[in-house]
């Protein structure tokens, strides 16, 4: 009974999780048409975009090899195993000791997939696009990653039930620490994280392996109907999923205990403030981000990373850790 | 060395590409993300100008001129009218002088911020396109209430100008010049000037260096983004400029460092949206009355022009660089024996292929967005024979045979017998 109501929660999950993320798609559309005045595409375009895509023939390459299609298949369902570990306003719903590891490389298996797909292709641009979603890939994991170590290492000093979680985020949040140090870490951490979020879906500066004045697409050049369909919305579930990891850490709060209620209203409740929670910080790491900032260069992007996010993160980490450690007492 | 080729990955960008506006061909050679060569492949937009034009007499042309290219459309109309004139001797007006200053002037701002907005997008900064090009609504408002049409304006004839400007229109441009001033050009240089995205992927983009832009013979803010002063207006004394007190525009004065890359260009074309209001406020101040054609009818024209011979030269500063127009006349006829163009585009566009080399692939649309690229202009008849790479010259002959060969390559149920003579082609050697 209990493996049924999982399962149903999933779906139930998998179907909220897809129409908000194309729903975001929509808004993040008219509000950067907004800041740069236009009136943009209505709001459910991309609702529009996904049917017209699935309903149309998917050209495939002759020198295409069988990952080609495979790879927006495998994209759609890593996403979808990932959202059984995503926090959507309460715990996740196969969450378990340990699952933050799971976590990430799912994500990263995404961004993975659509390189297996480019090289498969066979089309120049999409291998230059790959090429570059490899290195970017590399750089941004490092900095997040350490930051996000960090904290789980902090909090599960508190004594939390299942330590390196999810779930973690639900019994302590980063600002509960309390010390001045671990406040301005997590501040810089946030940096880290929201540059982090920029690149995982990218867009301002790290629209760089898709590239569209540059490579045509990059990573999606040869896709069309149904497989681009697929990527498209395996990308929209990950920027929910991405951005719900930075809403997960640091604005952890729900509502529902505030008005007192129990059961699926409070799970309905707190999953709509969630989600408006991850519109707003989507909002900032892409909307903003994306009027305001052009493409930088791969490498420029690199040393981004490496030079400024890299540090950042080190002394994220350091500021969160010195309580512990003792230096200052 | 050998072992390296097969490292070496070859992309086409274009003829169609999100990057290009028109059909045109960059074949770039890649190691890695650094670019080893760049090849240009033209041709893909040729539409047979200069043969259409053998079977229209000189004030149709005038028209036909203006289609060569939307943006500049302006530019060689006038152009080709300068190239007549000094064929024909005809004295244009002074005061016709000074409206064709205004208006291309007008039409220099409004090439120069969609020029802007394009290299805006190429590095994914869609903002600054939209501001621009919102911008250049204005000016294109402007030039519709002057010429008639946002594009095609039809301003020029041979010996002066068709319309004469009004106290109305007079008072619209020293508006949109106040606007410019107080609130457009404050955000552009903003923009392009001091935005660190920007300058992080211009800087050092497709530099040209002064000693390439010379030995390549690099035209307009191209030219004068890598520090050397040309501009047609400055150097030869072209009409009413001297008066008007013109002087080329490098991005020395602004910033001053030349480095000939694309923010410099871009620095130039700043600076000459600022030098463009100042002309236009000049002419306007110093524009003497009087009548506005050198020849009211056009009967008259075309009869004087019959009579016409020898040969004339035009030169403009478009706003992409310098513009040559010849003309040669035919006694008796009131067609031209010949009429060709040189395009700013055509050379830059091989000053820019070879500034690429060395660099990243991200800056290839950029460099040639940079240098305004107007290749429905450029397009010429080049055989290239695609095996072997050998160039070869085609008789009239041979391209008819060519073409219905091709024609019935796409369309093999064409089944009329080819006929190599007499096609439409006008026959007594004028070309």
């Amino acid at each position: 009974m209990n493996v049924l109501y999982a399962t149903l929660g999933f779906l139930g999950i998998y179907a909220y999780v897809s129409f908000a993320s194309l729903l975001w798609g929509g808004i993040d559309r008219k509000l950067v048409a907004r800041m740069q005045r236009r009136m943009g595409p209505p709001l459910l375009q991309p609702f529009y975009d996904f049917l017209k895509l699935v309903s149309k023939e998917s050209i495939i390459p002759r020198d295409a090899n069988r990952f080609f299609e495979l790879a927006p298949v495998l994209a759609l369902a890593t996403s979808i195993a990932l959202l059984a570990y995503t926090p959507l306003g309460f715990e996740p719903l196969f969450g378990t000791k340990g699952d933050v590891i799971l976590f990430i490389y799912l994500l990263t298996l995404i961004g993975f997939l659509r390189v297996v797909g480019a090289v498969s292709s066979g089309s120049p641009y999409a291998q230059i696009g790959a090429q570059r979603e490899m290195i970017i890939l590399v750089s941004r994991e490092g900095p997040m990653m350490l930051a996000l170590f960090t904290i789980l290492w902090r909090l599960s000093d508190l004594g939390v039930t299942k330590p390196f979680s999810m779930g973690t985020f639900y019994e302590h949040n980063v600002w509960e620490l309390g010390t001045p140090m671990s406040i301005m870490g997590a501040v810089v951490l946030l940096l880290v994280f929201m540059a982090w979020l920029a690149s995982e879906i990218e867009v301002g500066y790290f629209d760089i392996p898709e590239a569209e004045t540059e490579l045509a697409e990059g990573t999606m050049a040869e896709y069309s109907g149904r497989h681009l369909a697929l990527f498209e919305l395996a990308n929209a579930i990950k920027a929910f999923v991405s951005a719900s990891l930075v809403v997960v850490i640091f604005f952890p709060w729900g509502i529902s205990g505030y008005i007192g209620l129990t059961g699926l209203p409070a799970v309905v409740i707190d999953l709509l403030f969630h989600t408006l929670k991850v519109f707003a910080v989507l909002f900032v790491s892409m909307s903003l981000f994306r009027a305001v900032t052009g493409r930088l260069r791969i490498n420029q992007a690199v040393t981004l990373f490496w030079t400024r996010m890299l540090p950042a993160a080190i002394v994220g980490a350091l500021l969160l850790a010195i309580d512990t450690l003792g230096v200052v007492a | 060395m050998n072992g390296k080729l097969e490292y070496w990955v070859k992309i086409p960008i274009g003829p169609i590409h999100p990057a290009l506006e028109e059909p045109e061909k960059f074949i770039i050679t890649l190691d890695g993300e650094r670019i080893i060569n760049v090849d240009v492949k033209l041709g893909y937009n040729l539409r047979g100008l200069e043969w259409i034009a053998m079977r229209r007499n000189y004030i149709q042309i005038l028209y036909l001129a203006e289609r060569i290219c939307g943006i500049c459309s302006f530019s060689h109309n006038h152009t080709y009218s300068r190239a007549v004139e000094e064929m024909a001797g005809i004295e244009v007006p002074e005061r016709a002088e000074y409206i064709r200053v205004i208006i291309g002037e007008l039409e220099r701002i409004h090439s120069h911020l969609l020029n802007l907005g394009v290299v805006g997008h190429t590095i994914g900064y869609d903002t600054t396109l939209h501001l621009s090009w919102l911008a250049r609504e204005r000016v294109m408002d402007i030039l519709e209430a002057i010429g008639g049409n946002r594009v095609n304006y039809s301003i020029n004839t041979i010996g002066g100008v068709r319309r004469d400007l009004e106290e109305k229109h007079i008072r619209a441009i020293l508006d949109m010049i106040e606007n410019y001033r107080n609130e457009v050009m404050p955000k552009i240089e903003e923009i392009f000037l001091y935005d660190p995205t920007v300058e992080a992927r211009l800087r050092d983009a497709g530099v040209i260096p002064k000693r390439i832009a010379i030995e390549y013979s690099a035209q307009g803010p191209t030219a004068r983004g890598s520090g050397v002063k040309k501009d047609v207006r400055y150097n030869e004394k072209l009409s009413v400029y001297p008066d008007l007190g013109v002087k080329p525009i490098t991005p020395k004065e602004f910033t001053g460092v030349v480095k000939g890359d694309v923010f410099d260009r871009m620095v130039v074309r700043v600076g000459e949206l600022w030098q463009s209001m100042e002309l236009i406020e000049r002419a306007i101040d110093q524009m003497p009355e009087g009548k506005i054609k050198a020849v009211p009818k056009d009967n008259t024209l075309l009869f004087q022009l019959k009579k016409a011979e020898g040969e004339g030269i035009g030169r403009y500063e478009a706003p992409r660089g310098e513009l040559i127009h010849y003309v040669m006349a035919q006694k008796g006829k009131d067609v031209p024996a010949k009429w060709k163009m040189r395009e700013p585009t055509f050379p830059n566009l091989f000053a820019i292929a070879r500034a690429l080399v060395g660099e990243q692939v991200a800056d290839v649309p950029v460099a040639i967005a940079s240098i305004d690229p107007c290749l429905s202009c450029t397009d010429r008849v080049a055989v290239v024979d695609a095996n072997t790479g050998r160039k070869k010259v085609l008789t009239e002959r041979d391209l008819l045979r060519l073409s219905i060969e091709k024609t019935r390559e796409l369309n093999p149920n064409v089944r009329a017998k080819p006929e190599v003579v007499g096609v439409g082609c006008p026959r007594g050697g004028v070309l």
